[in-house]
C-alpha cells in the first residue's frame, strides 16, 4: 500500500475574500423606476423591453428607462447612470 | 449587474441556459456570490423576434420574484483543502488515482499529471528568489490569488523544472497586465481566444526554448510545451479558466494547450521584440499575446522585400471586424528568418516593415462586416452609423485599412528555414514582463 500526499492546485479567489451581499429587495415594484440595461446584441433589447412592458402591466405607476452604451460590457458611465436613476435594473448578459 | 448591486440597487441579469455555470462562477469571481439571475433556454442573438418575446414572457414570474424577494439560500464558496491524499497498491497506482480524481474535478488538461508533492513543489520554489506565500498577482479571468506556491504546484503538475519557474511566474504576471483586467472578457468569450507566450533574452537559450519550428510536438519542443502547460494549468486552477464555467468557447481551439516559444534572435535582422517593449537586449522578458486564430501565409517564390511583405499583408486580411468606436484588432506575425532576413537586408527596419504592412493590408469593409446586421445594433458606434444609409453593394466597394494603425502589427522572428509566415488575429495589446526579477 502506498499513500501519496499532494498539494491542492486551486487558488482562493479575490472575490471570495471580498464578497458582498446583495441589496435588500422592495416588496413590490409599484411606483418604481425600472432600468433596462442592454449590452447591444440582437434580441436582448427585445427581451428587455418586453420584460419592462410586463412589469408595467402587473404593477402600478412603473416607469421604464432603457440604457445602452453600445458596448459589451456596458461602459461604466452608463451603468452608473442606470444605478443612479432607477430603483431596480434588469440586464441581458450572456445573451 | 454586480456594479448596480454595489450601488445599493437590486439588479437581475437574464442569462441564457448554457451560461448558468458561467453566471455562478462570475458572481463569485466578481465578489457577489449570491447574485441571482433569470435563466432562459436559448441565446437571444440568434433567435427570431417572436422567440425572443416568448422565452422572456415565460421567465417573467422568475424575474419579478428575484427583484422582490430576499434570497433564502446563500451560495457557499467551495472549500479549498491544503493537501489531497490518495492510496494505491503502489506509488504508480496512487498516482493513477490522483490523476483520475484531478481530471474528474477538471484540475488537469486530460493528459497525465505529475504529482505535486511537497518535495516537488519545494524544488520548484528553489528556482525563484521569492517565498511561497509571495503574491504575484490576481490571475484573470476568475482572479485567483497567484502566489508563488500555487504557481509552483501547477507547474509541478506540468513537469516543470526549477530553472523554468522565473519564466512561468513572469508569464502569469504578464497576463494580469493585459488590457482591461487581464483580457478577462476575451478569455471568457465564446470565441477561441487563447494566450501565446514569447520569451526574449538570454534565458531562452539557457533553458532550451526552441525558436525554430517552435509550436509543434516532440523532443525539440519539450521546454516550450512544459512551460506553456504550466501556464495553462495556472490559468485553470488559479485563474479559474474552467471550460463551461469561465471558458465559454463555442468550439474551442488547440491553442488553449498554451505554447511558449522563443524569438529567433540569432537569425533576426532586427532588434528583439522585448527591446521594442522597453527592455534591454541583455535582459530576459516574456510577452503574452491573446490570439484568436492562425493562418499559414505561404510565399511561393518572392525574393523582394515588397513582394514578401505584400503577401503577408494580404494574408493578414482574413476575418471580420467590429464597428466599435475604436478598432482594436491586431495581428501577431511569426515571421520566419527566410522572410525576415531578405526584408531586413533590403533596407526595411522592423518599424518600416510594419508601416508597409499597414499600408498594404486593406480589405473590403462590406466583406468584413457583411454578415452583421447594422440596423438597431447598439454595437455599431456612432462614427459608423452612416453605413446604414448605404447599400450592401456600396459597402462591399469600400476599401479600408485592415487595422487602425501600423502599431497594431507585431512582428516576431520565429521559425525554421522556409518562407512560411504564421499570422494570428490578436489583441488587446500584449504585455511584457521582465524575467530576471524572479530568478533564484
Amino acid at each position: 500500500m502506498h499513500l501519496l500526499e499532494v498539494l491542492n492546485p486551486v487558488a482562493t479567489q479575490r472575490g471570495v475574500l471580498t464578497a458582498m451581499t446583495t441589496t435588500p429587495r422592495p416588496a413590490s415594484l409599484d411606483n418604481k423606476t425600472v432600468g433596462l440595461l442592454w449590452s447591444g446584441t440582437h434580441g436582448g433589447d427585445v427581451a428587455l423591453k418586453r420584460a419592462g412592458e410586463m412589469i408595467q402591466e402587473r404593477f402600478q405607476n412603473v416607469s421604464v428607462n432603457f440604457y445602452t452604451g453600445g458596448n459589451y460590457p456596458a461602459p461604466p458611465p452608463i451603468v452608473k447612470q442606470a444605478g443612479e436613476e432607477c430603483d431596480v435594473v434588469i440586464g441581458a448578459t450572456a445573451d | 449587474m454586480i456594479e448596480i448591486e454595489k450601488m445599493g440597487k437590486p439588479a437581475v441579469p437574464i442569462v441564457s441556459g448554457r451560461f448558468e455555470l458561467d453566471a455562478i462562477a462570475s458572481a463569485r469571481a466578481f465578489a457577489m456570490p449570491d447574485l441571482q439571475f433569470v435563466l432562459v433556454p436559448r441565446i437571444y442573438r440568434n433567435l427570431a423576434i417572436d422567440e425572443c418575446i416568448s422565452q422572456t414572457e415565460a421567465a417573467i414570474d422568475d424575474l419579478i420574484g428575484i427583484l422582490t424577494a430576499e434570497i433564502d439560500e446563500a451560495r457557499e464558496a467551495p472549500q479549498i483543502t491544503t493537501t489531497e491524499r490518495f492510496e494505491g497498491d503502489d506509488r504508480y497506482d496512487a498516482v493513477q488515482r490522483m490523476n483520475d480524481d484531478f481530471i474528474l474535478r477538471d484540475w488537469g488538461d486530460a493528459m497525465p499529471l505529475y504529482p505535486p508533492t511537497q518535495e516537488a513543489v519545494d524544488a520548484l520554489i528553489e528556482g525563484t528568489n521569492l517565498p511561497a506565500d509571495h503574491l504575484v498577482c490576481d490571475m484573470p479571468p476568475g482572479f485567483g490569488l497567484a502566489t508563488v506556491g500555487k504557481i509552483a504546484i501547477n507547474s509541478a503538475m506540468a513537469g516543470a523544472k526549477p530553472e523554468q519557474m522565473p519564466v512561468i511566474i513572469a508569464g502569469v504576471k504578464a497576463l494580469s497586465e493585459i488590457g482591461d483586467q487581464g483580457g478577462k472578457s476575451l478569455l471568457m468569450s465564446t470565441s477561441p481566444h487563447a494566450p501565446m507566450l514569447v520569451v526574449n533574452g538570454p534565458i531562452a537559450k539557457e533553458i532550451g526554448l526552441n525558436p525554430k519550428s517552435a509550436l509543434g510536438p516532440g523532443r525539440d519542443n519539450q521546454v516550450n510545451i512544459t512551460i506553456g502547460r504550466a501556464f495553462s494549468l495556472c490559468l485553470r486552477n488559479i485563474g479559474y479558466w474552467y471550460p463551461g464555467h469561465m471558458d465559454m468557447d463555442t468550439i474551442g481551439t488547440t491553442r488553449k494547450f498554451v505554447h511558449c516559444v522563443a524569438e529567433n534572435e540569432e537569425m533576426s535582422p532586427w532588434e528583439p521584440f522585448h527591446v521594442n517593449q522597453g527592455f534591454k537586449a541583455e535582459e530576459s522578458a516574456i510577452s503574452v499575446f491573446i490570439t484568436d486564430g492562425e493562418l499559414d501565409v505561404q510565399d511561393q517564390g518572392n525574393v523582394t522585400a515588397e513582394g514578401l511583405l505584400k503577401t503577408i499583408a494580404y494574408g493578414s486580411t482574413f476575418g471580420t471586424r467590429s464597428l466599435g468606436e475604436r478598432h482594436t484588432a491586431e495581428r501577431l506575425i511569426f515571421m520566419p528568418p527566410d522572410v525576415a532576413r531578405p526584408v531586413g537586408a533590403q533596407g526595411f527596419t522592423k518599424r518600416g516593415a510594419r508601416e508597409f504592412l499597414h499600408h498594404n493590408a486593406n480589405h473590403s469593409l462590406g466583406k468584413m462586416i457583411q454578415f452583421m446586421p447594422l440596423e438597431g445594433e447598439a454595437r455599431v458606434a456612432a462614427n459608423w452609423k452612416w453605413l446604414e444609409s448605404h447599400t450592401e453593394q456600396e459597402r462591399l466597394n469600400m476599401t479600408v485599412p485592415l487595422l487602425e494603425s501600423a502599431d497594431r502589427f507585431y512582428i516576431l522572428v520565429i521559425g525554421a528555414d522556409r518562407a512560411k509566415t504564421l499570422v494570428m488575429p490578436s489583441g488587446p495589446s500584449p504585455a511584457t514582463v521582465g524575467i530576471d526579477q524572479y530568478m533564484g
